[in-house]
């Protein structure tokens, strides 16, 4: 047998797969029930994770719009098209749309929900019921932030700070609340993810035979629990300060702003996590399947990403470096926030040594890793940067960390999204895109990423604040390659709209049109009703199990 | 995964859920559930605690001022009450083990009433409060304590004594469900209390909360 | 089957009945531990006073998730959670204090024990407006703040 052949033959002895000869007896998940009733009241993971991707993907719309209309405000050094607290309201929507709306659901609920069961040999999460709870809530959160922002909109910026918060006179309440509920959602995905992984793994899915985007999700639920409450309680405490004066935050009275910025960072930063750890998971699925390699250093994959998740909540005070935060404090949280890198180097070099001398197909998700490898390790430089105090004191609040931290979230966390919509979009679907649309708009995403941020890194650094309307003559021409390099990348993101919606209907049959050997690719795609037809799958293997193109090693254990 | 061992004798168990392996995998995933849905209420807490420290810590001499200015004696007896409400649905659990759904029910309604009982003693407390004026923030008019701090003290206080209170109710709700459901359905017994255990869990992480929002709020 | 056996531990563990007698030594105990602290609270012992209470505080709350809430019986993942949630909890409340201890004087509340600022504003006396604050200069910066 050839190492070729054999990954060609991947679900040669997996029950379930028989389904795809077999279609009448065995409809899918999206053809078991048609009715809208079967959507909205389903409590199957596949079907919650679908309806999660419609509404995720239409806020990523909402907080793309907010995104553009900044970037053409910004094209001139005056007024463009909209008035100074019209632009605070928009960068303020953008920043609670994207990070509340798409960022912190994005991987979990979409592919976290589908994935996680099928990955773990399951026929469900464990608490189905909560499951679809907490899209509800998630809706009901998302309904009162628009509310809200329909009805005045807020001009705090995301982070909600106090005074200004308590204060300002625009509609802060409702979105606060809203936030608040979102939270709910957040916690009880989190919860359902841990005690699904504790309980629903198949017989021979040990804790170091799980996938390793299973072990990124368990980390990321780890702190949507433990971190979620503590901003739950903040926004609380904002609120009532805002409707009725409680004075926890205030100077006059005692109060001190800057709790209220440790209590909100302890959420705060612990959710950068939030939303790059699953990226994280995703990319090490992708690499070892587009490599045809084994994980290098899976153990060590697996253990910084629980890592990770402990580290991140001893980081929170470097947003704080000149807040009036002691500068005990301030050293204390830079040195331990380097400790993030230390974890995060751990991947990359695992992820690059799976690469080294694999047998590569570049297909348009491992475009989206190539783009991920390159602005993680970008922005993760540039973050043990601002971790520095010296550095971040002259750096703070300016372009420069506003470029840092869009590296990380849309350089690594959407990139991992769309590398995540295109590996599993056959596995949702059953359907293939076309793969050379996928390049193309891969492509000019990556490009146009570079063209939007790597200007304001230099904007940042020339002294640019964030967050201002104006800004003199001498920035402009950085800034106008910004806003070109934005355009880019909605163009991208327009044909991927295109390319996919086309393949959801005339895209041609596929079941594992990557020949990947993971977990959730040994059942039909897309998956029946409950995951598995027949007896349970068997899990003989490890994960990201591929015969060795260099040596051939690995086929014994392929019978 | 055997499931020889899932129903010792005759009882009739709980209804197993199709995705779990056996009925003891699908309590152990309640009770873990249960578990870190509770370690979110800690956390929730966490921060109200935070905020008491760090004001507890600037301010110690309007903190231990204001502190008496509340009523020990209402507080030690609310405290008193919850212990012993939560004692009482411990015993609901010990009886619907042994399947004496009657004393469940029971059991439940003395925790129900004790925490009417607590609320009642709260709303005096918090009466006082209005009448003579140490309130939160803006509203503090009590002349008899008039140290930098002392509003935030009350600020302290009723954000984390409001938010124990809305706990005691939302738990009133969940254990007055398993009230009705063991005297009208009384399905309890020794395989199937997974309801009563989770309910009653719920109350003493309530009872939890209060037994340090006690020595903080009323001994400083 | 790892977890098959940790459900059948936990199982085992908590079909074992005891009786209703250890339920009422906890409750006993949690009584007499609550005299205590109210006694002790009363003496108003300075400094480690508010520590001897969250002591006996922590004592109690021991007492209620091991024996009420049954975490002696359960096993390796609930104690985890129950175990890491207290440490995060210790996290969030020492940094902060931390941060408090070590700070630059004047970037504390004004008004607290560690400023050199007088407070701006007590709250009492609303007619006046003003009790706590004697320095005209931080008034006035807080009524063009209001």
């Amino acid at each position: 047998m050839t190492p070729s052949s054999s990954i060609a033959a991947p679900g040669a002895v997996v029950p379930g797969h028989e389904a795809t000869d077999d279609h009448g007896h065995h409809p899918s998940y999206l053809t078991d029930g048609t009715t809208v009733k079967s959507w909205l009241l389903t409590v199957d993971h596949k079907r919650i994770g679908i309806m999660y991707m419609v509404w995720v993907l239409l806020f990523f719309l909402v907080g793309g719009i907010f995104a553009m209309l900044l970037r053409i405000e910004l094209l001139t050094p005056g007024p463009t098209i909209m008035d100074a607290m019209t632009y605070n309201r928009v960068f303020t929507l953008h920043g609670i749309v994207m990070i509340f709306l798409f960022m912190i659901p994005a991987i979990p609920s979409i592919f976290g929900n589908f994935l996680l069961p099928l990955m773990l040999g399951a026929k469900d999460v464990a608490f189905p019921r909560l499951n679809l709870l907490s899209l509800y809530v998630y809706l009901a959160g998302a309904g009162f932030a628009l509310w809200g922002m329909l009805n005045g909109g807020l001009d705090t910026g995301w982070t909600f700070y106090t005074p200004y918060s308590a204060h300002t006179t625009t509609t802060v309440a409702p979105v606060l609340f809203g936030a608040f509920i979102i939270g709910f959602s957040s916690i009880l995905t989190g919860m359902n993810f841990i005690v699904t992984t504790h309980t629903m793994r198949a017989p021979g899915i040990t804790w170091f035979k799980m996938p390793l985007m299973v072990w990124a999700l368990y980390a990321t639920s780890c702190i949507q629990v433990l971190a979620t409450p503590v901003i739950g309680l903040l926004l609380l405490l904002v609120t009532a300060e805002n409707l009725f004066s409680l004075g926890m935050f205030d100077v006059a009275r005692g109060g001190d702003p800057v709790l209220f910025q440790h209590l909100f960072w302890f959420y705060s930063h612990p959710a950068v996590y939030i939303m790059v750890l699953p990226a994280f998971g995703v990319m090490s699925e992708i690499v070892a399947t587009f490599s045809r390699k084994n994980i290098f250093g899976y153990r060590a994959v697996a253990y910084s990403s629980v890592g990770i998740a402990f580290v991140g909540f001893f980081a929170w005070g470097h947003h704080m470096f000149v807040s009036g935060q002691s500068t005990f404090n301030a050293g204390v949280f830079g040195v331990l926030s380097m400790l993030v890198g230390v974890f995060t180097a751990i991947k990359v070099f695992n992820w690059v040594g799976t690469v080294y001398k694999g047998a590569v197909e570049f297909s348009t998700p491992f475009a989206y890793f190539c783009g991920f490898l390159f602005f993680t390790v970008f922005g993760g430089m540039t973050g043990i940067a601002v971790a520095t105090v010296s550095l971040d004191v002259p750096w703070h609040d300016t372009y420069f960390v506003v470029a840092h931290f869009h590296f990380i979230m849309v350089g690594a966390t959407i990139m991992a999204f769309l590398a995540a919509l295109h590996y599993w979009f056959p596995k949702m679907f059953g359907k293939m895109y076309h793969e050379g649309w996928g390049l193309v708009s891969a492509a000019l995403i990556i490009l146009g990423f570079n063209a939007t941020f790597i200007p304001q890194f230099l904007l940042g650094n020339a002294g640019m604040p964030r967050r201002y309307y104006e800004y003199p003559e001498r920035f402009q021409a950085l800034n106008v390659a910004s806003t070109a390099g934005a355009s880019l990348l909605a163009f991208g993101f327009i044909i991927i709209a295109v390319y996919l919606t086309y393949a959801l209907i005339y895209g041609e049959r596929v079941d594992n049109p990557w020949n990947s050997k993971g977990y959730e690719w040994l059942t039909a795609s897309p998956p029946p009703t409950h995951n598995f037809i027949g007896p349970q799958p068997t899990y003989p293997e490890e994960p990201h199990f591929y015969v060795d193109p260099n040596t051939g090693k690995g086929e014994v254990s392929d019978v | 995964m055997s499931s020889a061992h899932v129903t010792p004798g005759t009882v009739p168990g709980p209804k197993l859920a199709a995705h779990f392996a056996s009925l003891e995998v699908q309590k152990h995933a309640a009770r873990l559930g249960m578990w870190l849905f509770l370690a979110t209420e800690i956390l929730l807490f966490a921060g109200l605690f935070a905020c008491y420290a760090s004001y507890r810590f600037l301010f110690p001499e309007a903190w231990a001022a204001s502190s008496r200015s509340l009523d020990l004696t209402m507080g030690t007896i609310n405290t008193v009450v919850l212990i012993t409400s939560s004692f009482t649905a411990a015993m609901a659990v010990h009886y619907a083990k042994e399947g004496k759904n009657k004393m469940v029910g029971h059991m439940f309604v003395l925790t129900l009433l004790m925490a009417i009982g607590f609320l009642v003693i709260k709303f005096f407390e918090y009466k006082h409060k209005f009448h003579i004026g140490t309130l939160p923030g803006r509203y503090y008019f009590y002349e008899g304590i008039q140290l930098p701090g002392a509003p935030l003290y009350f600020t302290v206080y009723f954000a984390s004594t409001a938010l124990h209170a809305l706990h005691v109710v939302i738990g009133m709700t969940v254990l007055a469900f398993s009230t009705v459901r063991a005297y009208r359905v009384g399905d309890f017994n020794a395989n199937n209390y997974t309801a009563v255990e989770l309910g009653s869990m719920y109350w003493h992480l309530v009872d939890l909360v209060w037994i340090f929002l006690f020595p903080m709020l009323y001994l400083v | 089957m790892a977890i098959a056996n940790e459900s059948h531990q936990e199982e085992h563990n908590m079909q074992e009945h005891h009786g209703a007698g250890r339920y009422v030594v906890i409750w006993v105990v949690l009584l007499v531990l609550t005299l205590v602290t109210v006694f002790t609270g009363r003496m108003h012992l300075p400094d480690f006073g508010l520590l001897l209470a969250l002591v006996i505080a922590s004592v109690k709350g021991t007492l209620v998730a091991l024996y009420f809430m049954h975490l002696s019986e359960h096993r390796g993942a609930n104690r985890l959670v129950f175990g890491v949630s207290i440490v995060f909890v210790v996290l969030l409340i020492g940094f902060t204090l931390m941060d408090f201890g070590t700070r630059f004087r004047l970037a504390n509340p004004p008004g607290s024990q560690y400023s050199d600022l007088q407070a701006v504003d007590i709250g009492a006396n609303p007619a006046e407006g003003r009790t706590g604050g004697h320095q005209q200069q931080i008034k006035q910066q807080h009524e063009t703040h209001e």
